[in-house]
This record gives C-alpha cells, structure tokens and sequence, in this order.
C-alpha cells in the first residue's frame, strides 16, 4: 500500500487506467449489429474446423457456405437475408456446447447445424432441445443421434453407421462370400459398425472373426498374419483416418489383395486424397459423390463447389449445402421461425431434386427425424483421368432399404407441450 | 464479506474498495456482460474456472507446491455430480455435495501418496494419478459414456423449503447460484488462508526446511491444503456439470490441468483474486477470439508467453506491485 495514502481512494492513475481499459473494451468488444430495418435471419453453424476432423469440417462449411449465398441472391428466408455463424468446436465436447449456448444466447441464431462428432452433435442436442431451437446434424454419424438419443427438434441430413454398414454389407454378401475378418477400432464408433455389420452377416448365415485394435496401432502384421490364417472372402477395415492409412497399405503390402477383398463403412472423399494410391483399394460407402451424370443440378453444384475449393464436391460439402437448404426451406413453406412448428413440418418433409442431387428425393423420416438418403456403395481405386475419380459406383442403394425400422432404433420423440 | 475488514498477509494483498469492486461486478455481471458483448452462460463459465483455478492455486500460490492433475478432481467432481443426478437421486446439492466429496476423497487419498514427492517429482506424479481418471472415464463406456461423455441428467430446480429457485431454465438464476456456492467456497479458503493454518503454509511455501525445524508436521499440512484444494476443484467441477447438463472426459484430461495453471499464473499466483483474473482472460478471450480466427490457440499462448516474460507475477501481481512503487 503507498504510504501516505488513505485507503480506498483512488488514484490519477488508477482513474487513467480504468478510462483506458473501458475505451479498450469499446474497440475489443465484439461488433454488435445494429438494426438495419431488413435484420437477417441467423443459422450458426458449429464444426470441429481445428483438429482431426477439421478437414471435412471445412468442406461442410463450404457447403453451407454455398447455400446461403444462393439462398439471398433468391428468395432469402421469408423475404429476409440470412447470415451463417461459424463457430469452431475445436472437436471437444464442452466447447461445442458452449459454442451453441453463445450462438442462442448472444447471437439469438434461430436454427444450428452441427457437429462431424457425433458425441459434440449429441451433447449440443441438449442445448438446442433445452432453448428450443431447431437443430439440423450434418455430419455426425452414430446411430443414438436419432435413435435413443433423439430429440424432437433434431434432424439429421448423414446417414446412419447402420445404414452404411447394411448397405456395404448386403452387396459383399452377394458379391464375395460370408466369410470375413474384422480389424476394428476399440471404441464406440468401430464397436457399433462391427456390431451392425455382423447382425447383418449372421442374418445371412455368415461367419466371422476379428480383433479389437487400439486407436493409433502403426504395425498391423500380428493382425494381418490372423487374418490370412483365418481365410476370409473380406477382410472389413473400420480403421479410421491414419490408422485406415497404414492398415490398407500394409495389407497391399502384404499381397493379401491377391487374397482377399478389403472394405469397411466409409471412405470419405477427403480420406481418399489424403493416402498414397496404394491405400486407394477396396469396396466402401459414399454419402453423396460428385458425379451422377444423368441427375439434374448435380454438374453445376460440383461447378460452384469447384470455384471455391479448386476441387469436386464432396459429401461433407453436400451435407452443409443441404443442412441450410433444409431450414430455409421448411422457413420459406411455413412462414414461421418457431421451432415447435418447422419440427413438424420437417417430420416427413421431402427435400426437392436441386438440393437432393441425387436419384431419389429423399424425405426426414417421421418417426426418428432421419434423412433416407440413397447410399453409393462401390469400389476405391486410384485417380483416373479427373485427380477426383477415386471411386467407382456400383450400386446405389435407396436409405429406406437398409435403415433400421424406427421401431428398432430406440427413438421415442417427446414434443413440447 | 466481513472477512476483508481484517488485516491480510501481505501476500493477499487486499483493499477493501477493490474487493468491493470485484464482488460489485460479480454481482452486477447478468446484467453489464450483455452490454459488453457477453452472455450470462459466459459469466458462469468465468466463475466456474475462477473457482477452479483459485483451488488450484491455494496449493500452487499459497503452499508452493505445483499440481498438474488437478483436472482429475474437476472432473471427478462433475462426473460425481453428473452420475448421482442421473442414477440416485434428482437433486442438485445433493448431487453437487457427493460430487465434491468424490473429488475431496479421492484427492485425501492420492494426496497421501503424493505429499512426499516435492517439485518436479511431485508434478509428475499428479499428471500420472490424474490420468489414471482420464483413462477411466475415457474407457468405461456403459458408466461415464466414454469419449462421447456422460449426459442424460439436468440439473434441478433448487428446494429451500419455503421457495423454489428455478435454476433450470433460467440462466440468471443458475448465475447467482453459481455464485453464491463460489462465495461460499472463495469465503472459506480465504477463512484458511488467514488462520494459522494458512500462515503455516505459506512458511512451508518461504522455507519448507525452516518450517520443519520449526517442528511444523509438513506433510500433514500439504496433504490437508492438498484436500482442500481437491475438494473445492471438485466443486468448481460438479458446477461445470450443472452448466452444461453433461460431462466431459476431456475436462480430465491433463492438457486442463495446464489451462488451469495457465489462468492462475496468467492472472497472479502470489495473489489472492489473481487466478479469477486469469481465468476470466482466458475464457473470454477463448470465446471471443475463437469465433474471429480458427488459430485462436495460438493468441492464448502467446499471451502466455507475454505474461511470463513480461509479467512475471501475473497481471495483478503486476498491477499491485506497481502501485507499491
């Protein structure tokens, strides 16, 4: 304490100091939009833009992106502009929550879409379903979003696993045999496309085995060397990001190619530019690929995404794109922001040809809010012509078909009063 | 707080007025943070880790002894929270009261083991322990939820007997709750920190060697400022699970244990408000500048760096130590 001063008293340059600070914070203060007589209508996108999924995350921003600048060069949003808020979930789950809480709070957002992670998109579902704000799950792919975990006001435009696993899992029946070999992630994700996977094969009479392999294996020979002993028709890899790298190289490596097929559940477009062409083999689901020759505004969509990334339209790009479309036109046909009414008007609700891209117009499905989008299953291979065409398509198969009935998904959907 | 009338250690440093000031802000936050840019949940998460990083510090600034698994008790506190108001029963402090009592216990435990460790040594044993719940959480699906976390519980409305404060949805309300409990936490250790308890460890913290020959029983003290400091983490945890209705296996993580030694360097260790300064930084400024560029880490560590080579004793170590010039 300075001598000679009594205590409490402030002084010249404390007062210099907090006059400073409050002008700082004038400058430092986020920038608050005034009234501008036409106020836009506001979608916070939520994205985990930095860590492992940052790239995807980045391509459904893209998308989103997309959509809202042609959404205001139309119509706009019952006549108003509207204006994306991206916000970063750094792929962790309580920053994701936060994230949401401040677009409702601050930012008074009147739809959020989010997350990749399907455990943030989960934990975000609490916040969106608590501040009743309608909530639309681009790229989260676990089954308890819109199955036990599912929520009045949550929509999700990606699959489900199940419906990828049934998918690939029907035509490798079909195709190869009934005998496979599992190298599987120990966590939830690869536990719960194992289990899919597997229900679908014994179904069908079908045998199996498989390891439990930690996150971050590098030297995958131990699990090769059982698989050969084992002898399967296809050797499933639900290895994921840098782990599926290094077990498809090694299995080439191997010559277990030779042997037998490799597939798994998904092989993202993204996943497929990032590994060496060798690691570009097997059979895999898309979401969503760029080229469809024969459906109308799926060249121009791949166009307008090319302009902005220098490369094709993928999944994720088609996920954000289709996300805001959902809002905007559900708003658009209701002519209401109220979330309580757009969740029923989205309950069944068709998504039109130009922002479905894709053969059949899929519809949100009443009883558990899951959009039935067509699953392209086919073969990985490496670039032909187009550094793009990656990926064969050899059957596209419609999402009804191979989701679980709603009843088995655990979905009970409580309304507000 | 009456509390502040009496003389303190130097080292807590206190003038009534600007402790007036800081609970007058506090107070008044619900309602000036929305002019400023802010939110009310923003507040609460200030005060969350304010408590947080203030536990933290009772044993890092006032003992001098460095943990860098306190994030284990946090989380043990919010899971602790989480579980019994999903499991047992659906009420709030009794969920918060078993929760910090799962953190208090667990470090009343591990504490004994680790007391004897001093500097680095003991740094590194904490990380292992905290881990060791990391891990845990991370692994044991079908209890905490593994990496997705543990959700399916909502905090409570809170009973009195003669009124019921809505907590649930009313963000305000959860605010003064809130802070009530991190006034009840913050007036006890302030309590200990002035009795000859607290003297004693900071002779501990000035001369471990003097204390002892002193015939001072340093272990039983480090190990009782270790449970305290637990216990109030843990707190500060359960409140993180009120808050957001969920509980996270990265808040274990130890790389939380370094942000909350972050805020109490960043704000002033030597002080007793400086750790809630810090962590006010860092929130804010995590929030903010996260929505402005992907690379918001890079800002906070930066700012790191500048307060350790610049300011060394944290903001308002400097901003104390200036007005003694």
């Amino acid at each position: 304490m300075k001598a000679g001063k009594p205590a409490g008293v402030l002084g010249r340059r404390s007062v210099l100091k907090a006059g400073a600070a409050i002008g700082a914070l004038q400058v430092a203060s986020p920038f608050i939009i005034q009234a501008r007589g036409e106020m836009p209508v506001k979608i916070g996108l939520v994205d985990p833009l930095t860590g492992v999924y940052a790239a995807i995350a980045r391509n459904e921003v893209v998308g989103a992106e997309l959509a809202v600048a042609e959404i205001n060069r139309n119509a706009g949003m019952l006549g108003r502009p509207v204006e994306l808020l991206v916000e970063d979930s750094a792929n962790d789950v309580g920053t994701g929550v936060q994230k949401t809480r401040k677009l409702i709070d601050r930012d008074e957002v009147n739809v959020i879409i989010g997350d990749v992670n399907s455990g943030i998109a989960q934990a975000m579902a609490g916040v969106t379903s608590e501040k009743k704000v309608l909530h639309i799950v681009s790229g989260g792919h676990t089954d308890t979003v819109t199955g036990t975990g599912c929520s009045w006001n949550v929509f999700r435009v990606c699959n489900t696993t199940t419906m990828d696993s049934n998918a690939v899992a029907d035509l490798l029946i079909e195709k190869f045999g009934k005998k496979w070999y599992f190298l599987t992630p120990d966590y939830a994700y690869g536990h719960s496309v194992q289990a899919a996977l597997v229900k679908r094969l014994t179904a069908a009479g079908g045998t199996y085995q498989g390891d439990l392999i930690p996150i971050g294996t590098i030297e995958y020979s131990a699990y090769l060397i059982k698989a050969k002993a084992f002898g399967p028709n296809v050797l499933i890899d639900v290895m994921g990001s840098g782990d599926q790298v290094n077990s498809l190289k090694q299995f080439v490596q191997f010559g277990l190619n030779k042997e037998m097929q490799v597939s798994g559940t998904l092989f993202e477009l993204e996943s497929l530019r990032a590994v060496p062409d060798e690691a570009r083999v097997g059979w895999w689901t898309m979401e969503w690929w760029w080229d469809q020759p024969n459906v109308p505004g799926v060249k121009e969509f791949n166009a307008a995404i090319k302009q902005r990334t220098g490369a094709a339209a993928t999944a994720r790009n088609w996920f954000g794109y289709a996300s805001v479309y959902t809002a905007a036109l559900v708003a658009n046909q209701e002519k209401t922001l109220d979330a309580v009414k757009l969740a029923h008007a989205l309950s069944g609700f068709k998504l039109p040809p130009e922002v479905a891209l894709q053969p059949a117009a899929p519809a949100y499905r009443a009883g558990d809010h899951e959009l039935m989008s067509t699953v392209f299953v086919g073969e990985a291979h490496p670039p032909q012509g187009d550094p793009d065409n990656m990926f064969k398509v050899h059957s596209l198969v419609a999402g009804e078909k191979v989701a679980s009935p709603v009843e088995e998904t655990g979905c009970k959907l409580q309304w507000p009063a | 707080m009456s509390a502040v009338s009496l003389p303190w250690p130097k080292q807590l440093s206190h003038r009534p007025l600007w402790v007036a000031v800081i609970w007058l802000a506090l107070l008044a936050a619900p309602y000036w943070m929305p002019l400023a840019g802010g939110y009310t949940a923003l507040g609460t998460r200030v005060l969350v880790f304010g408590l947080a990083a203030m536990s933290l510090n009772f044993l890092l600034g006032f003992t001098g002894v460095l943990s860098f698994g306190h994030a284990a008790y946090f989380g043990l506190g919010a899971y602790g929270t989480g579980l019994v108001l999903k499991f047992l029963a659906p009420s709030t402090p009794l969920a918060l009261v078993l929760g910090m009592l799962l953190g208090g216990v667990a470090g009343a435990l591990l504490g004994a083991l680790i007391v004897r460790r001093r500097g680095v040594y003991f740094a590194m044993v904490t990380i292992a322990f905290g881990q060791v719940f990391y891990y845990i959480a991370f692994r044991w699906h079908s209890v905490t939820g593994g990496d997705d976390g543990l959700r399916g519980f909502h905090r409570q409305p809170v009973d009195l007997g003669f009124a019921t404060i809505d907590i649930v949805n009313n963000t305000i309300a959860f605010y003064y709750f809130v802070l009530g409990c991190f006034a009840v936490a913050v007036g006890v250790m302030a309590f200990l920190l002035r009795s000859p308890f607290g003297r004693t460890l900071l002779a501990i913290r000035e001369n471990e060697r003097r204390a002892r020959y002193l015939g001072i029983p340093i272990e039983q003290h480090i190990w009782l400022a270790f449970v305290v400091s637990c216990l109030f983490m843990a707190l500060a945890g359960g409140l993180d699970a009120l808050l957001n209705n969920f509980a996270d296996p990265h808040e274990i993580h130890y790389s939380r244990s370094g942000d909350l030694v972050i805020m109490a360097v960043m704000g002033g260790m030597r002080s007793f408000w400086g750790p809630l300064l810090g962590a006010a930084i860092f929130v804010v400024l995590e929030d903010y500048v996260s929505s402005l560029t992907q690379n918001w880490m890079s800002f906070i560590g930066l700012l790191f760096v500048v307060v350790v080579l610049l300011f060394p004793r944290g903001f308002l170590g400097f901003l104390q130590q200036e007005r003694k010039v």
